[in-house]
C-alpha cells in the first residue's frame, strides 16, 4: 500500500473518488498502460453500492453491456456477486430486453477492490482531496487532504453525493454523503474556482430490516431466471447460490400514517428544498401526487447471502424514524419488522453538465474530467459509463490520440452523455431505454458488434475479452447469412412437413424470410425433426449459437425491417453531426433570438446536430446557423440570408 | 454599423426597419421598426422622450432640425408586439419621398434596411406565430380572391395548426403510454391496452385522411385551377373565352399564352382564380403545326381540372365529338350558337350573339367550380406541398404502427413507427421530445421505487 508522505509523487492519471464512475476509470486508464493514483477516503468503500443491491435492469443492463464491450468491470463485478439474475422486459422485443442482477453488497465491493489491486497501474491512496492544482486552464495535480500533492495531467473527479453533503432524516440533519461517511466540503470551491456553476440535488434511500424479523410467507414470491444469463463476455458460468426476492404492499393504512406525519417530512416542512428524482419518488410523494392509487408495490430485496439486511425497493422516505417505522410495520409480512437502519435522503451539489464537453473534460480546462454523479446523474450504472469515458479520454489526451464520443445511434452511453452535455438537467439524471431515439440499433445482443472494434482500436481490451467478442460477433454473423442462404420451396414433401406446423407457404423463399412472418414462431420450427434434417447447415451454425445469441439472429432477422427503417432515419441526422461548430464560434448573429444566443454559448454545441437539441433552439434558428457554418462562419454577412427568408 | 453590441446590457438582436405598405403614391404609407433600438429612434426622430404603449400618437418627425411628416405613431412594447421585440408602426403620409426621408434617418440612427420577411421571420422565431401561421399571412398577402383570403385567415387563426396539434397530442398519449409499458414494466400497471391502442390509431389515421384530403381544395385555392375549352375549329371556342374575359368578372392577371397556339387568361369563377385556355380546334389534319397544335390541346385537355367541350349546336354531336369526350374524365358539354339553333334536350346551350343561356351557364359553372374545388367554410386547410408531406409521412407511419401492432408487434417496434410519425408532423406543429414523453409519464402514472 501506498504510504502518504508530504511529498510530490507523480503519476499520469489522477481519480479522486472510488465508486462505480472511480474504479472504471482507474482501470481502464491502467489497462491502457499509464499510471493512475485512485484517492478514495476509505479503500473499504471502493465499489460500494450505496442504494439498491443490484445491478442493471431496464436501459441499465444496456448501459453495463456497453461498459463490458469497452472492456470494463462493472459486468464481471455483477457476475462475481449475483446472487438472483432476471432479464426485464422478456416479454418484449430484444431491444429493450434488461439483464438485471441482486447482488451480494459485500462480494460485489470485495471484487471491485480485488479488480483495483490486481492492476499493477493503479495505486490507491487512502485520503481526501482538498484542491485541484493547475497552471492557467492546464490541470497539473491535486492537494490531499493531509497537504501531501499528487502531481498528474489528468484528473477525473468522480465524487458521486459527496461534495457538501447533508443526510436528512425526519428533522435530523447530518454533514456526510453516505451513511457513516464524511462529506466533502472543500472540493466544491476548488470546482466553483474553475467558474463552474454548481446546483443541487436530492436522492433517498429506503429503510433497511433486519431479516429475522420478517414473515415471508406474507409476500408473494419474485424469483429470477431459472439460467442465469450473466453480464460479462468473460463470465461462462455464475456459481453463487441463487436466491429470492419478494413482493408486499402499501395499504390505506400506511397512506393514511404517512399524510398524518407529513409535516415532519424534510421534503414538505422546507427543510429540502432541492430537487428529487421524479422516477424514484419517495413513498410521501408517491402517496401525495397519487392519492387516488390504493397500494404502492415493494420489492423486498436480500442485501446478501450472508448478510441479515433487506432491501425495501419502493419506500425510500426521509420520514423520522418513528414514523417509518409505522410504515414500515404496516405491510404485509413486516408486522414485526425490525428497522437495522432508517431511511434517509440526500442532498448534494453537482456541475451542471452542459459546461463539460462530450468527452465528459471540462470546458476550458485542460485534463480535469468529471464523472458520476457529480454530473448529476443517478445510478450505479450511469456512473460506471461516465467513468469508462472519461478515463478513456483521459488516455487518449495522453497518448495525443483522438478522443472517444460515442453517437446517439451507437449506444446508450452516446445518448447518455449527450443528453447530459446538451440539456444539463434538473434532476438526477437515470437512463431510460425511452431517451434512445435509435432504440432498435442498440440491443444488448448487438452491443459486440457495437463496441468491441472501438475498444480494440483504442487498445483497452484484454486478449480473452477481445477473442471471445471477435468469435462472438463472427458466430452471430454466419447463422444470419445461413438463414438468408437456406431456402425453402413449396414442393409436397415440404408442404407435408409445414402442415405439420400449421404453417402455410405459396411461392419460394429463404428461410430467413419465411421467419419474419407474424403468423409463425421460429423456435418452433427451429425445434422440429424435419427441420433438422433438410437444414443441416443451418442447424449447425445455429447449434453454435448460445441461447441469448439465437436470440439475437432470430429477433434481428425478424425485425429486419424495422431495423432497416430505423438505421436510415439514424444516417438522415449524420449529416449535422458532422457539420462541426468551432469552439470560437460566435453566436451573436442576426436573426438569433437572444434565449437562442444565450442557450448555445452556455452548451457551445461541438456539431450542428447537437445544437439542434438544445433546449429551445427552434429548427428556423438551426438553418440561420447552418448557412452561416456552410460559409466560414463570417457574422452579419446578410446575403447568404435568403434561403432563410422563404417565409 | 454596431450590429452585435456585447456590452454590459447585451441586446444581440439589432434593429430592423422597412416599410409595410407598397411603395407609389397613396394617402398614407406605414414604416415599421423593429428590435431594442426602436422605441430610442423613434424618440430621437419625434423629439420626445416617452412613447405610450399600444396607444396611437401624432407627432412631428424631424431629422437634424428639419421637419419631415407628421405620423401617427404607435409603441408595442416586447413581447407583447408581432414579432415579440420593441414594435413601433410610424404611418405617415403615402409619398415615396417621405418614406425614403424616414427609412434614411432610421438607419442614421442605427437601424438596418429589414430584408423581405425578416419581421415575419422574428415572429417565428420568438414564437409568437408557427410555420403554418407564417405561411398563412405570406398567402393572405398574397390572396387574388376573397376565397383565398378567407382560407389563409382561417389558418391564420391557427385552425390547421389546432388539428395538427391535436393529432400532436393523441401521438404523445399513445407514444407515453407504450414507453412507459417498456421502461417501467415492473411497476404492475396496463398502461394502455391493444384495444385501446388501435382504436387511437385508427381514429388517428382517419384524422390525417381528412386533413390530406383537403389538399386538392387548398391548392386550388391558393393557387387556381385550370380550365380548357375544347372543340372542333368554328365552334364558338375563341367567343367563349372573350365572353368570358370581357364578362364583369374581373380578368385577375394577364397570363401571356405560352404558345401562338394556346391562350390563356385567369379570371374569377366560384371564387376561385381560374387559367382558361383556349385551345386550337380539333380536326384531322395533313397540316404538321396544326397537328402539334391539336396534339398540345388534347394535352392540355387531359392536365385541366376542368374542361369546357364546345359543339356548335347546328352541326350537332358528331363522332369525332364522342370520341373526344368520352376519352376525357370530367367534361361539361355546351352547345354553342343557339340563336341559330336549339341545343338538344337537356343540354346546356349558349349564344354568345344574343346573350342567351349565357347567365345560367355561368351560375353552373360557379356551382361546379366551388362544389369540386373549394374548401368547406371554417375547415382547416393544407394548402402546399410541405404540409402535404408532413401528412402523407405521419399517414403512412400510422398505418405502419397500426399493421404492426395487429401482427402483435411489441412496444418497441410501435414506438419506432409512431416517432416516425411524430416526426413528420413535427414540420408542422413542433417535434414530440423525449423529454416530453417522460413528463407526461411522470405525470400520469406513479412510477419509480
Amino acid at each position: 500500500m501506498f504510504h502518504v508522505e508530504h511529498m510530490a509523487q507523480s503519476f499520469d492519471v489522477i481519480v479522486v473518488g472510488g465508486g462505480h464512475a472511480g474504479a472504471e476509470a482507474a482501470r481502464v486508464v491502467a489497462r491502457g498502460g499509464l499510471r493512475v493514483a485512485l484517492v478514495t477516503m476509505i479503500r473499504e468503500a471502493v465499489g460500494r453500492m450505496s442504494c439498491n443491491p443490484a445491478i442493471g435492469g431496464l436501459a441499465k443492463g444496456h448501459l453495463v453491456k456497453e461498459i463490458d464491450a469497452l472492456g470494463g468491470l462493472m459486468g464481471e463485478a455483477a457476475d462475481a456477486a449475483g446472487i438472483q439474475f432476471k432479464v426485464l422486459n422478456r416479454s418484449k422485443g430484444p431491444a429493450v430486453h434488461g439483464p438485471r442482477a441482486q447482488c451480494d453488497r459485500e462480494l460485489y465491493a470485495a471484487a471491485v477492490l480485488g479488480f483495483m489491486e490486481a492492476e499493477p497501474g493503479i495505486t490507491i491512496v487512502e485520503e481526501s482531496v482538498s484542491s485541484i492544482l493547475h497552471s492557467d486552464s492546464r490541470v497539473n495535480g491535486v492537494v490531499l487532504g493531509d497537504g501531501t500533492r499528487l502531481a498528474a495531467s489528468a484528473v477525473i473527479i468522480t465524487t458521486g453525493t459527496f461534495l457538501r453533503a447533508i443526510m436528512h432524516s425526519g428533522e435530523t440533519k447530518t454533514s456526510g454523503g453516505r451513511f457513516g461517511e464524511p462529506s466533502a466540503e472543500t472540493l466544491s470551491d476548488a470546482l466553483a474556482g474553475f467558474g463552474l456553476k454548481l446546483g443541487r440535488l436530492k436522492t433517498g434511500t429506503p429503510p433497511r430490516i433486519e431479516r429475522d424479523s420478517v414473515d415471508f410467507s406474507r409476500m408473494e414470491e419474485a424469483p429470477g431466471d431459472a439460467e442465469p444469463r450473466p453480464f460479462s463476455i468473460l463470465t461462462t458460468s455464475i456459481c453463487l447460490p441463487q436466491v429470492l426476492c419478494h413482493l408486499t404492499y402499501t395499504s390505506e393504512t400506511t397512506h393514511e400514517l404517512i399524510r398524518q406525519n407529513l409535516h415532519r417530512a424534510p421534503m414538505y416542512s422546507g427543510q429540502i428544498e432541492s430537487t428529487g428524482p421524479r422516477y424514484c419518488p419517495s413513498i410521501e410523494d408517491k402517496v401525495v401526487r397519487f392519492a387516488d392509487k390504493e397500494r404502492h408495490q415493494i420489492f423486498v430485496e436480500p442485501e446478501g447471502l450472508n448478510t441479515t439486511w433487506l432491501y425495501l425497493n419502493g419506500i425510500s422516505t426521509s420520514l423520522p424514524s418513528d414514523v417509518q417505522e409505522g410504515v414500515v410495520r404496516s405491510l404485509p409480512g413486516m408486522e414485526q419488522a425490525r428497522i437495522a437502519r432508517y431511511g434517509y435522503a440526500v442532498e448534494y451539489d453537482f456541475v451542471n453538465p452542459e459546461q463539460l464537453e462530450a468527452t465528459l473534460q471540462v470546458r476550458g480546462v485542460e485534463g480535469l474530467y468529471l464523472a458520476g454523479q457529480i454530473n448529476g446523474t443517478s445510478g450505479y450504472e450511469e456512473a460506471a459509463a461516465q467513468g469508462m469515458i472519461a478515463g478513456i479520454n483521459a488516455l487518449q489526451r495522453i497518448r495525443g490520440e483522438e478522443p472517444l464520443i460515442l453517437r446517439r445511434d451507437e449506444g446508450y452511453i452516446g445518448v447518455m452523455i449527450d443528453d447530459l452535455v446538451t440539456l444539463g438537467t434538473e434532476e438526477p439524471y437515470r437512463m431510460f431505454t425511452s431517451r434512445a431515439e435509435h432504440r432498435l440499433l442498440l440491443g444488448c445482443d448487438s452491443v459486440y458488434e457495437r463496441l468491441t472494434p472501438v475498444g480494440r482500436r483504442l487498445r483497452i481490451l484484454d486478449g480473452e475479452r477481445l477473442e471471445r467478442a471477435e468469435r462472438r460477433i463472427e458466430r452471430m454473423y454466419r447463422a444470419g447469412g445461413e438463414l438468408d442462404r437456406a431456402g425453402i420451396n413449396p414442393d409436397r414433401e415440404t408442404l407435408a412437413w409445414l402442415g405439420e406446423l400449421e404453417v402455410t407457404l405459396n411461392e419460394p423463399t429463404s428461410i430467413g424470410r419465411l421467419f419474419q412472418r407474424h403468423d409463425l414462431d421460429p423456435r418452433s420450427m427451429l425445434a422440429s425433426s424435419g427441420f433438422k434434417a433438410r437444414y443441416p447447415d443451418l442447424q449447425a451454425a445455429l447449434g453454435d449459437l448460445s441461447s441469448e445469441e439465437l436470440d439475437g439472429v432470430l429477433s434481428r432477422t425478424r425485425y429486419s425491417g424495422y431495423i432497416e427503417k430505423q438505421a436510415r432515419e439514424a444516417e438522415k441526422l449524420v449529416g449535422d453531426e458532422t457539420l462541426s461548430i468551432p469552439p470560437d464560434f460566435s453566436y451573436r448573429r442576426p436573426g438569433l433570438s437572444r434565449e437562442v444566443v444565450e442557450k448555445l454559448e452556455y452548451v457551445r454545441p461541438a456539431s450542428l446536430g447537437q445544437a439542434a437539441r438544445v433546449r429551445g433552439v427552434t429548427p428556423a434558428a438551426i438553418s440561420i446557423l447552418r448557412i452561416h457554418l456552410k460559409h466560414n462562419g463570417r457574422p452579419g454577412d446578410g446575403r447568404q440570408r435568403s434561403e432563410t427568408r422563404a417565409l | 454599423m454596431d450590429e452585435f453590441r456585447s456590452d454590459a446590457s447585451p441586446q444581440l438582436l439589432d434593429t430592423i426597419v422597412a416599410p409595410a405598405t407598397s411603395s407609389g403614391r397613396s394617402a398614407l404609407a406605414l414604416v415599421r421598426l423593429d428590435g431594442p433600438a426602436a422605441r430610442e429612434i423613434v424618440n430621437t426622430l419625434t423629439m420626445s422622450a416617452t412613447l405610450p404603449v399600444r396607444r396611437p400618437v401624432l407627432r412631428e418627425i424631424s431629422r437634424d432640425g428639419e421637419r419631415i411628416d407628421d405620423a401617427v405613431v404607435t409603441f408595442y412594447e416586447a413581447p407583447r408586439s408581432f414579432t415579440g421585440h420593441d414594435m413601433v408602426e410610424l404611418s405617415i403620409h403615402g409619398n415615396p419621398l417621405l418614406v425614403e426621408l424616414v427609412l434614411r434617418a432610421a438607419v442614421e440612427l442605427g437601424a438596418r434596411i429589414a430584408e423581405p420577411g425578416e419581421f415575419t421571420e422574428r415572429a417565428v422565431l420568438n414564437g409568437k406565430l408557427d410555420l403554418v401561421q407564417a405561411e398563412s399571412i405570406h398567402d393572405l398577402i398574397a390572396s387574388r380572391t376573397r376565397l383565398q383570403a378567407r382560407l389563409s385567415l382561417a389558418n391564420l387563426e391557427g385552425s390547421l395548426s389546432a388539428q395538427a396539434g391535436e393529432l400532436r397530442e393523441r401521438l404523445l398519449f399513445l407514444i407515453s403510454r407504450l414507453e412507459a409499458a417498456l421502461d417501467f414494466a415492473e411497476e404492475g400497471y396496463e398502461f394502455i391496452s391493444r384495444e385501446s391502442l388501435e382504436e387511437t390509431l385508427r381514429t388517428s389515421v382517419a384524422l390525417v385522411q381528412s386533413i390530406r384530403s383537403t389538399y386538392s381544395r387548398g391548392r386550388a385555392t391558393r393557387e387556381g385551377l385550370s380550365a380548357v375549352i375544347l372543340g372542333q375549329p368554328n365552334a364558338g371556342k375563341s367567343s367563349l373565352m372573350n365572353m368570358l374575359c370581357g364578362s364583369d368578372r374581373a380578368i385577375v392577371t394577364d397570363v401571356p399564352g405560352t404558345t401562338r397556339d394556346l391562350l390563356r387568361e385567369t379570371i374569377e369563377i366560384g371564387g376561385l382564380p381560374v387559367t382558361v385556355t383556349d385551345t386550337a380546334g380539333l380536326r384531322q389534319s395533313g397540316d404538321t403545326i396544326e397537328t402539334i397544335g391539336i396534339d398540345r390541346a388534347r394535352r392540355a385537355a387531359a392536365d385541366a381540372d376542368l374542361v369546357i367541350y364546345l359543339i356548335d349546336s347546328t352541326r350537332g354531336m358528331d363522332a369525332i365529338d364522342r370520341n373526344e369526350v368520352e376519352s376525357l374524365e370530367s367534361v361539361l358539354l355546351l352547345f354553342t350558337k343557339t340563336d341559330l339553333s336549339p341545343a338538344p334536350p337537356g343540354e346546356m346551350g349558349i349564344s354568345v350573339k344574343d346573350g342567351r343561356g349565357i347567365e345560367e351557364f355561368l351560375s353552373v359553372l360557379d356551382r361546379q367550380v366551388s362544389e369540386r374545388f373549394a374548401p368547406a367554410e371554417g375547415t382547416p386547410t393544407i394548402v402546399n406541398e410541405r404540409q402535404l408531406a408532413a401528412m402523407m409521412g405521419c399517414e403512412e407511419a400510422l398505418e405502419g404502427a397500426l399493421k404492426a401492432s395487429t401482427e402483435g408487434m411489441n412496444e418497441e417496434i410501435l414506438t419506432s413507427e409512431l416517432y416516425r410519425a411524430a416526426n413528420a408532423l413535427g414540420n408542422l406543429t413542433g417535434a414530440i421530445t423525449r423529454e416530453n414523453v417522460l413528463h407526461e409519464i411522470f405525470a400520469k402514472f406513479c412510477i419509480g421505487k
